[in-house]
């Protein structure tokens, strides 16, 4: 595609704000800041990419997953206020997912060990636990709010931590997980995923997009019970104060 | 036995400077076996001294020793399994009743005294109870029985009991106050009683504490109390209940 056609695509965003504009939905400043930002950071990391493909330095590579892994951790910490030091254990959970990830992926040599592979794989996987990390954080604190009652009780009958709040970890577990588990079941049928889309219009088969995005769906779910898992185990201690009380939080969005 | 030395908690204010007292300058000592009905009009910090005392809120100022050995020493876990606290609203945990029951015997490893459960439950008028329903399908005062023979289950040295008939009809509030005569006489547990039945009051408890002017005012016998209390607020308070009686 040339870069001409493809400020075409700008007809989108136009014919979007003079909606905003007709509605008056005020939307137009996001939608402009949006545009800009979207297309700066894809064709600067575009770049990015190929000058790594060319040279094949692993230490590029590394630096390209430290920097996902610490955008990742520090955008779902952002849900975790009021809970110190939440970037480092969801940063330490998506590490440990990663690594595991790439253990398998790499040791059982179902993806070949260069960037080409590893970088768009480590972005979706990284990017499908920020959310679960996200979603989990989110949820604990609302749970804690939500089961006061409950936790206290077990406070009460002098439970330790891990007892009282065994329950609300186990919910807060399974509701970061529900998107990926509602995405694997339906993907095909309601959607069809970026990356099997985006292979199929550069010309793969589209049986061959298929067998890697079966291997991206099956790696979304063990990086999201992984990540979910390990957070919990973490981060769970974070609700109480060093007397074992529970920790005022805000109920936030 | 227990021990509130000026113990103290505060409001929540962004300054904790300038936060207000809830209660403080609490100067007591109780003893072991003793029932104390902690009374006075809302808003005065009688929940929140139970809560403190049971640990579920941290005092901002003073100490708190049982047997001799102060909280901190003794750590949140330690200090709640000998001084036990039962809320108003009687929460029931996920499961069915039995696995109410038994809670407290599987949070500290101990084997499940069923025939003591039974008993309970017996005392209580809750003899024929499916124990294998979901807890939170009970009524409303089944499920505070429950809540309180939970606690029971555990023995405590302490109960402290909050407001724990106020949403009870007269049956079940005597049935509650029978269970926990029966269970003072057989196991000597100290009771901190919050409660705004003063009948109550005279029918379970030896001791009164009035709250009043964020602080425990007075400190007497109920009959003493409630023939002459000693102060201004506990006069105009007890002449507000007696208003409050003889008002259809």
């Amino acid at each position: 595609m040339t870069m001409i056609s493809l400020s075409f695509t700008l007809l989108f965003i136009l014919a979007t704000m003079i909606i905003s504009f007709w509605q008056k939905l005020g939307l137009e400043k996001e939608i402009a800041i949006g545009t800009i930002r979207s297309a700066l950071q894809l064709l600067f990391i575009g770049y990015v990419l190929q000058y790594i493909f060319q040279t094949n330095n692993i230490w590029f590579l590394l630096v390209i997953i430290t920097i996902m892994i610490a955008v990742a951790s520090w955008n779902a910490a952002k849900r975790g206020k009021g809970m110190r030091g939440i970037i480092w254990r969801i940063a330490f959970s998506i590490t440990a997912m990663e690594i595991v990830m790439m253990a398998v992926l790499l040791g059982l040599h179902l993806i070949q060990p260069t960037p080409q592979y590893i970088i768009p794989l480590s972005g979706m996987t990284v990017g499908s636990a920020m959310i679960v990390a996200g979603l989990f954080v989110n949820q604990l604190k609302r749970e804690v709010i939500s089961s006061k009652g409950e936790i206290e009780a077990l406070l009460s009958l002098g439970a330790t931590a891990g007892q009282a709040l065994h329950e609300v970890r186990k919910r807060a577990v399974k509701f970061s997980m529900i998107p990926t588990i509602d995405g694997m079941k339906t993907v095909g049928l309601v959607q069809l995923p970026g990356m099997m889309t985006g292979m199929i219009v550069a010309g793969a088969e589209p049986v061959e997009a298929v067998r890697y995005q079966i291997l991206i769906v099956f790696s979304f779910t063990g990086s999201a019970a992984i990540t979910s898992i390990l957070l919990s185990a973490l981060c769970y201690k974070l609700v109480f104060t060093e007397f074992l009380q529970l920790k005022t939080f805000n109920e936030s969005r | 036995m227990l021990e509130l030395q000026q113990l103290a908690v505060r409001a929540h204010h962004p300054e904790p400077s300038k936060s207000p007292y809830t209660f403080c300058d609490i100067n007591k000592t109780i003893e072991q076996a003793e029932r104390i009905a902690l009374i006075g009009a809302s808003g005065q910090g009688k929940s929140t001294l139970l809560r403190t005392i049971s640990l579920l809120n941290m005092p901002d100022e003073g100490d708190m020793m049982f047997d001799g050995a102060a909280f901190r020493e003794m750590g949140p876990r330690n200090w709640r399994k000998q001084i036990c606290y039962v809320a108003q609203q009687a929460i029931m945990l996920p499961g069915c009743v039995e696995d109410n029951l038994t809670v407290s015997s599987r949070l500290h490893g101990r084997s499940f005294d069923r025939k003591l459960a039974e008993e309970l439950l017996q005392t209580a008028g809750l003899s024929g109870l499916d124990l294998n329903k979901n807890a939170r399908d009970l009524s409303g005062g089944e499920m505070q029985r429950v809540a309180l023979i939970r606690a029971l289950l555990l023995r405590p040295k302490v109960l402290l009991l909050d407001e724990i008939t106020a949403s009870l009809d007269t049956v079940n509030t005597k049935a509650v106050e029978q269970l926990l005569a029966t269970w003072h006489a057989n196991e000597g547990t100290t009771m901190l009683w919050v409660t705004h039945e003063l009948e109550q009051v005279t029918r379970t408890c030896e001791r009164v504490w009035f709250m009043a002017g964020n602080t425990i005012m007075e400190d007497s016998p109920p009959a003493a109390f409630f023939a002459m209390p000693l102060t201004a607020a506990g006069q105009i308070f007890i002449g507000h209940h007696v208003q409050e009686e003889v008002q259809p």
